[in-house]
């Protein structure tokens, strides 16, 4: 018996794959190589990349004093953590943004892809549910576990057809148990640092431990498969055609819109945003309901939170939305500038939640 | 080495529109050390006392006593000088000089000073801007000092100088030195006094009678003597195009410190505080904003305690605009508890000066407000010197009557301690 390197599931021996999350399992490879993710991931595999503030105060240009506050005007220095991007490919970008009326932001994104457009790609947002404990930190760790079990390994050795599609469905599993794991272990640290003595190792007991949602999408070549807990969401945005919204909510709103009442109604609801799953100690479970689709055509792969959605939830109102904005300027179609406009645009909108948007640009052919 | 912290009480969330914040800072000092020992500099007392005709036989001998009392509490190698006041200021230790100076503790000058001061004769007039001017000049023959401290004793109004020439003297002696003042009977003004207290950083206090002088003396001089730090400001950041509303020393008394800014830079503003023991002391500050959006953050003040150019502590003030009402509409117990005890002070010198001046329904409606600020405020202090001005019928609603024959010194003793507050009761 051996166990993976990445989602530490058990595996024979004789596997060279893992069963769970299809990373490889030869120990000499894992141990010798750098991780696979590190050139293919917009981000170093640890968080203290997003610690700190800025030195220069955006408000007024004055110089940030150590206090984390601007020597000149006094306003709080934004923390890297209140907008960051990631761009691991020139194809797959991503903004996080705290948006206006929060104090911080409990959005996260985390992507992978392969340097050649459409080849492979993998964009995860986790939305921290707002008033439970350091959900900042745990959406961030679970966005980046969970994709760095995804981006481990694509294709190969992952077969083709239906297999691939049920390897690439059981690699989501393992990516929301790590992402699980990952807001565990920071709800974990808080009791720690808080009760050191108190039964640190019970974290069903913390008083309101951290908690997000988990939304995922893996592209392989023409095959899309997404997964999500909650409320963040996936939508396909063709140049042309229909669009499609490629996750349903576990919320409260999505409950009403199944028993009939029109959507609107449902997500502008005193519960609207109440979600039913999510990652965290008191969650029921965390496994991902996935959707699968073949991308044969032109058009945008959208990970959003509900920063973004709640100003624009039909996919053809997003699609158009994306049109429009993309169609403003020669570069207003490159990915990041995409998605920089898109937060933008929530802002504008109100700006009322953290907002975080992940495109692909699928170009086939 | 003395350490200082900081610790800041506010509710920092405003409402959508809201510029005003309010805060109150504790500045904590331990380890002061001793005046004088700690290598910023030498540290001199003066002690002043009233040798005026009115002092008497019985009350000179009790100041003899006292000024022995006190001279005894001042460490060795402090340096130190006695004055003794008339209508003109006299040196009493070191004496027989040519030129004014001071001499350092040691064995020696302790007992010819307490040989010096045993020679207190009771005779002519008072000019206390007189007394203060030669301290000044006294102090200033030392060039080592870095902490100057005298005590002023006296029993009578100020009746060889007018009022402006005490305001000339005061304000050339402001900075200088800081001076406790002590009134001994009931024939001072207590209004003088403290004119002089508030603007030399010290204390203003009545000795009822002349038998407590030297215990008084004696503590002051020991308190005196505790205080290490020689001399500490307190700075206030406030962002460009804020407006500060005020900063006040609330605790132990409250202390108008607004007007006292010395400019430190273009944004901040130092207020000398004077020497610092082992001690807490509270500030309140009020700092007025441009509002900013719902979720916006700023800083609104950094509160710092400085020694020298060096920054020992710091609070931070901050301001968040919050559409939340159940945050924004909360009230910050300090806060409130603060702002009552400085009107509990005002309501109690109106009142009084309002006594004084035969308006009656005005002394009953200022001193019913501060028996209500006094009981709302937990004050048991204040309420128990009200009580002993006026008969109160309802604390809570500050319904009371003015008492028709009160002992002079019961209205001084309410009138000295209107400025001392109590904490909150945590």
């Amino acid at each position: 018996m051996t166990t993976c390197p990445v989602c530490h599931v058990g595996a024979e021996e004789s596997e060279e794959y893992c069963e769970a999350c299809g990373a490889e399992l030869s120990p000499a490879v894992a141990a010798t190589e750098p991780p696979p993710t590190r050139e293919a991931t917009g981000t170093p595999p640890i968080d203290t990349d997003l610690a700190g503030t800025a030195s220069t105060c955006p408000a007024c240009g004055g110089e940030v004093a150590g206090d984390g506050y601007c020597g000149t005007c006094g306003a709080r220095a934004p923390k890297h953590r209140d907008h960051f991007s990631e761009q691991p490919a020139a194809w797959v970008a991503a903004v996080c943004d705290r948006g206006l009326r929060h104090t911080r932001n409990e959005d996260a994104v985390a992507l992978a892809a392969g340097a050649e457009p459409g080849s492979h790609a993998v964009l995860v947002v986790c939305d921290g549910v707002s008033n439970s404990i350091d959900s900042d930190l745990a959406s961030l760790a679970a966005a980046r576990a969970a994709r760095d079990v995804l981006a481990s390994s694509h294709s190969r050795g992952l077969g083709t057809g239906l297999s691939l599609i049920a390897a690439t469905v059981s690699r989501l599993g393992a990516a929301a148990d790590a992402a699980s794991e990952a807001v565990l272990g920071v709800t974990r640290n808080a009791k720690a640092l808080h009760a050191s003595d108190v039964a640190a190792a019970d974290v069903s007991r913390a008083p309101s431990p951290a908690s997000c949602t988990f939304v995922a999408a893996v592209l392989e070549q023409d095959l899309l498969v997404v997964g999500s807990v909650g409320d963040s969401r996936a939508y396909w945005l063709p140049d042309v055609g229909a669009a499609t919204a490629l996750t349903l909510d576990d919320s409260f709103a999505q409950v009403q819109i199944t028993a009939g009442l029109p959507r609107r109604e449902a997500e502008s609801g005193p519960q609207s945003h109440a979600i039913t799953r999510w990652l965290g100690a008191d969650a029921p479970d965390h496994k991902p309901t996935t959707a699968t689709m073949t991308l044969a055509e032109p058009g945008w792969l959208l990970v959003c939170s509900d920063g973004l959605w709640n100003y624009c939830s039909e996919a053809q109102d997003l699609a158009d939305l994306v049109r429009q904005t993309s169609t403003t300027s020669p570069t207003a179609a490159e990915p990041l500038t995409l998605a920089e406009a898109l937060v933008s645009w929530a802002k504008a909108q109100g700006g009322q939640d953290n907002i975080s948007a992940a495109l692909a640009r699928i170009q086939p052919g | 080495m003395a350490d200082f912290s900081a610790e800041v009480y506010q509710n920092e969330f405003l409402p959508d529109g809201g510029t005003d914040v309010h805060a109150v800072v504790t500045v904590t000092c331990t380890g002061a050390g001793a005046a004088g020992q700690v290598g910023e500099g030498d540290a001199a007392e003066i002690v002043i006392v009233d040798t005026s005709g009115s002092m008497g036989d019985v009350n000179i001998r009790m100041a003899q006593q006292a000024a022995a009392a006190a001279i005894d509490q001042i460490i060795d190698g402090t340096w130190f000088a006695v004055i003794a006041g008339t209508h003109e200021a006299r040196m009493a230790f070191p004496a027989g000089r040519a030129e004014l100076g001071m001499v350092q503790m040691d064995s020696t000058s302790r007992e010819a000073a307490k040989r010096a001061v045993s020679s207190f004769r009771a005779d002519g007039g008072t000019a206390m801007g007189t007394w203060l001017t030669m301290a000044a000049r006294v102090f200033a023959t030392v060039p080592s000092l870095a902490q100057k401290h005298a005590i002023l004793l006296t029993d009578g109004e100020n009746q060889h100088e007018t009022p402006e020439q005490l305001t000339a003297a005061i304000r050339a002696a402001q900075g200088q030195f800081q001076c406790d003042c002590r009134g001994v009977g009931s024939a001072w003004q207590v209004a003088e006094v403290r004119r002089i207290a508030q603007a030399l950083m010290g204390t203003v206090d009545i000795i009822p009678t002349g038998a407590q002088m030297a215990a008084t003396f004696e503590t002051l001089m020991r308190q005196s003597m505790g205080r290490g730090v020689a001399s500490a400001s307190l700075r206030v950041w406030t962002p460009q195009g804020a407006q500060v509303l005020f900063v006040r020393q609330v605790s132990p008394t409250v202390e108008e410190l607004t007007p006292r800014r010395q400019v430190v830079n273009a944004l901040t503003g130092a207020f000398p505080t004077g020497s610092w023991g082992d001690e807490s002391r509270d500030y309140h500050v009020a700092i007025r904003l441009a509002a900013k959006g719902i979720g916006q953050e700023q800083l609104a003040a950094r509160v710092q305690l400085a020694v020298g150019e060096k920054v020992v502590a710091q609070g931070l003030v901050k301001a968040m605009w919050s559409n939340d009402d159940t945050l924004t509409t909360r009230i910050n117990p300090e806060v409130a508890h603060y702002t009552g005890q400085t009107e509990l002070a005002d309501a109690i010198q109106e009142g009084l000066a309002a006594k004084a001046m035969g308006d009656d329904a005005t002394a009953t409606a200022k001193l019913g407000r501060a028996v209500q600020l006094a009981a709302e405020t937990g004050n048991d202090e204040a309420t128990a010197k009200l009580k002993k001005v006026v008969d109160i019928d309802d604390p809570n609603a500050g319904t009371v009557r003015l008492r028709r024959s009160v002992d002079k010194l019961d209205e001084m003793a309410l009138d000295t301690a209107s400025t001392k507050t109590t904490r909150v009761k945590k």
